[in-house]
């Protein structure tokens, strides 16, 4: 316990630092830990904060803190911008992506993806006053991929369609929802694209937008926000097929030793509670993933 | 090769859609600054030290400070302003384009103020004494003598603030408006073809300047009273003197 | 939360991160004037004695880069320049290079466009000097250097010093555009503090305030800075 709270200290400093100090001891005898960098944005909460002092919290983070310790990795954690998250993963800049990175198949053709380490939904969000407020199928868990049946899947989002026609949608710009809104949607509503999720919340309290669609672990802590009271969730909660099989690490398709002991890491935390601790504390909800039910999402080998 | 020049062509159509949007920011804005700025130039020279201060302050703050934070702080701050999100006055400021438009018209009437106030001190004395001589006081004076030498001695410094307007409409893009950039932008999102996209709407844009440039020049050389050829008789003072 | 926590220097506060926003604006606007005024002279030269086909060529320049928008200019470099580098990289079988940062494209990108516009002024202050100060040069035995140290610098550096004030506080305004590449100077911090505290008006005022002080702080020192390189002609 002492030693966990020791690397947590150093892994708040570890924008400036390797944690080669704070970590040495946790390497055993048997073997020497892999030096691991991981990019993370640090601006996406509760995934992951920067904060002031230029540290970096959140779930990630915390999470991280946990999996490398297991995984015998000498783990650096380092604030990337998004934009360039793939390029410098390409470019050996660093190892593995942490950014709350949906395993979409649009990705997977670029990336391999560690096990999900966290599940989340997109959810819809409009203002209390909007007709939109009283959309239908609040609550229901939508999977793209074809659940509960079929029948109601079509039927949910026939519903959907009815239901926006004519709205304005804000997403932030290049999210996981274009692929998704492209298919479903894109041709009965409008789309206005922010460049960060914080201008696309203030059009959406000032009214200029009807409603926006993101992530639950996003908007829901933003509903609970003081100045946010006039905002409600609304219709079908999304997941799966373009939305993807839930969060995963980015690692470079050829780095396979690193997703094997990662994914190990990965499903003890997650069958230990780990996950799902963590999760309560930063997202309020249970994103614990169900690993045997994503046999794909076993990345490490290259996607066909 | 030749679906990279259909992509071109596709794209060049998509974005001259968005011409018209670009050119309406900029219309709209040009007029109201002008007419702002002229208004700004009366307070310049005023006698009395307050309108001076509010033409400096005026010039102050919007030269001072970045468009680009003007126009967020009129699209995002004023919209959570209680009395205008909730006032008569939402109707407008809930429009992106408008928002643009007001912010480009307070900041270039700002510069272009400063372009007729440095014209205004380069008109010759002498014409403005010899217009006293001939009787011509006021609003006759500032019609018949001051504005045709303050518009020929401001029209190249003018010229060039437009041009710069209309790269200034490119803002526009940043508050969700489809104008070339925006439309740009939108394109690659679906595309990922940043240099074919982005070249396009950058020659669009120098088409466009070239364009005014030429207007303008053109009314440069009209204006041009040691060039042009005589072809009217000066009019005579009739008026009688007031 | 009130405004004065939120602007302390407090844990919830962004007086520190504001702070940094305006040392990065200032120094995003410094290697871009710098950049600006290398390629500047260059291009000048280049338009007064170049060969035929280069002086054609800086002309192009300078017509492209003031009448393309400094925003498409930014966002032609940010997005264009990693995949021009990724395929230069393929085509010549280096190993993937590294993505420029983001401090790098936007400098580079405000100073491209800066670089049109000082090289007219450049060409413009070289115009100024009496053609009879190179013969007399040259009579006396001057090399370019020389005659480039001793006559054009001088008196250059006198006439262009208010116009590059002028450029200066471009650069400045120009690189609050930067924001749109994710680098954390004053604009992007301010919009940042906006959105995730819904505080806009507030956020914004103080960003203009800030824009304010450094537009101010610079137009007086280059007008010091004018005043001493116009010391031997007060007379």
């Amino acid at each position: 316990m002492r030693r966990l709270s020791r690397a947590g200290i150093g892994f708040g400093l570890a924008v400036a630092l390797p944690l080669s100090a704070a970590w040495g001891g946790a390497a055993g005898a048997e073997e020497l830990p892999r030096a691991v960098v991981i990019g993370t944005e640090g601006a996406f909460p509760p995934w992951n904060i920067t904060r002031p002092d230029g540290t970096l919290i959140g779930f990630e983070p915390d999470l991280l803190q946990i999996l490398c310790q297991r995984a015998n990795l000498r783990c650096q954690l380092v604030a990337q911008d998004w934009d360039g998250m793939i390029g410098a993963l390409q470019a050996h800049k660093i190892d593995v992506i942490a950014d709350a990175l949906q395993i979409t198949p649009a990705r997977k053709a670029v990336l391999a993806f560690s096990l999900p380490y966290a599940i989340t939904t997109g959810v819809f969000v409009t203002q209390k006053d909007s007709p939109l407020a009283r959309m239908d199928n609040r609550g229901l868990v939508l999977d793209l991929d074809a659940s509960p049946t079929p029948e109601r899947q079509t039927q949910a989002l026939a519903a959907l369609r009815e239901e926006l026609r004519g709205k304005t949608l804000g997403v932030a710009i290049s999210s996981t929802y274009d692929a998704f809104l492209d298919k479903y949607l894109a041709d009965v509503i409008t789309v206005k694209s922010y460049r960060t999720m914080g201008e696309r919340d203030l059009d959406l309290l000032s009214g200029r937008i009807d409603l926006t669609l993101d992530d639950t672990t996003y908007l829901r802590p933003l509903l609970a926000a003081p100045d946010a009271q006039d905002l409600v969730l609304v219709g079908p909660e999304l997941i799966g097929g373009e939305l993807g099989a839930g969060e995963g690490f980015g690692l470079r398709k050829d780095d396979t030793a690193l997703a094997e002991r990662l994914n190990a890491a990965i499903r003890s935390a997650v069958e230990d509670g780990t996950v799902r601790r963590l999760s309560l504390k930063w997202f309020k909800a249970d994103a614990t993933p169900t690993l045997e039910a994503h046999p794909g999402a076993a990345a490490g080998r290259p996607q066909p | 090769m030749g679906e990279h020049l259909t992509f071109i062509g596709s794209v060049t159509a998509q974005l001259v859609r968005a011409v018209p949007v670009t050119l309406l920011i900029l219309a709209v804005s040009g007029v109201c600054a002008t007419v702002l700025a002229t208004g700004l130039t009366v307070l310049s020279v005023a006698r009395s030290p307050l309108p001076r201060l509010i033409q400096r302050t005026w010039t102050f703050l919007f030269r001072g400070t970045p468009l680009i934070l003007q126009i967020f702080m009129i699209y995002y701050g004023f919209a959570m302003v209680p009395w205008i999100r909730h006032g008569m006055l939402w109707a407008a400021f809930r429009d992106p384009v408008f928002c643009t438009c007001l912010a480009m018209t307070c900041c270039c009437s700002a510069y272009i103020a400063e372009i007729f106030r440095g014209a205004l001190a380069a008109v010759p004395r002498g014409e403005i004494e010899a217009g006293r001589a001939c009787g011509m006081t006021g609003f006759m004076l500032l019609r018949r003598v001051i504005a045709p030498s303050l518009i020929r001695i401001a029209l190249p410094s003018y010229s060039n603030e437009i041009i710069m307007m209309t790269k200034s409409t490119s803002l526009a893009s940043t508050i969700t408006v489809l104008d070339i950039t925006g439309v740009a932008q939108q394109v690659i999102a679906h595309s990922y073809r940043t240099l074919d996209v982005f070249c396009a709407a950058a020659a669009l844009y120098l088409l466009i300047n070239a364009g005014l440039s030429a207007l303008l020049a053109a009314l440069e050389r009209r204006l041009d009273v040691d060039r042009a050829v005589p072809s009217i008789s000066v009019p005579p003072v009739v008026e009688p003197l007031s | 939360m009130d405004d004065l926590t939120l602007l302390g220097f407090g844990p919830d506060g962004w007086a520190p991160l504001l702070l940094k926003g305006c040392l990065l604006t200032l120094a995003v606007s410094a290697a871009s004037m710098a950049i600006g005024t290398v390629l500047g002279v260059l291009l000048a030269w280049a338009r007064l004695k170049g060969p035929r086909w280069l002086r054609r060529t800086a002309l192009v320049y300078g017509v492209v880069l003031r009448g393309v928008p400094e925003l498409l200019v930014i966002l032609l470099l940010y997005f264009g320049l990693p995949s021009l580098i990724l395929s230069l990289a393929e085509t010549f079988g280096w190993d993937a290079p590294g993505l420029p940062p983001p401090f790098l494209v936007g400098s580079l990108s405000v100073g491209l466009v800066s670089a049109a516009y000082q090289a007219e002024i450049f060409r413009g202050g070289v115009g100024a000097i009496p053609k009879g100060q190179f013969e007399a040069a040259r009579a006396m035995g001057f090399g370019d250097l020389l005659c480039f140290h001793r006559i054009v610098l001088p008196q250059v550096a006198r006439v262009v010093l208010p116009a590059l004030g002028n450029v200066w506080q471009f650069n400045l305004k120009d690189s609050a555009l930067i924001a749109v590449t994710g680098l954390s100077e004053l604009m992007r911090t301010s919009l940042v503090a906006a959105g995730s505290t819904r505080h806009p008006f507030l956020f914004f005022g103080v960003a203009m305030a800030l824009y304010l002080v450094l537009t101010t702080l610079s137009s007086t020192a280059f007008h010091y800075g004018g005043r001493y390189s116009n010391r031997w002609n007060r007379g």
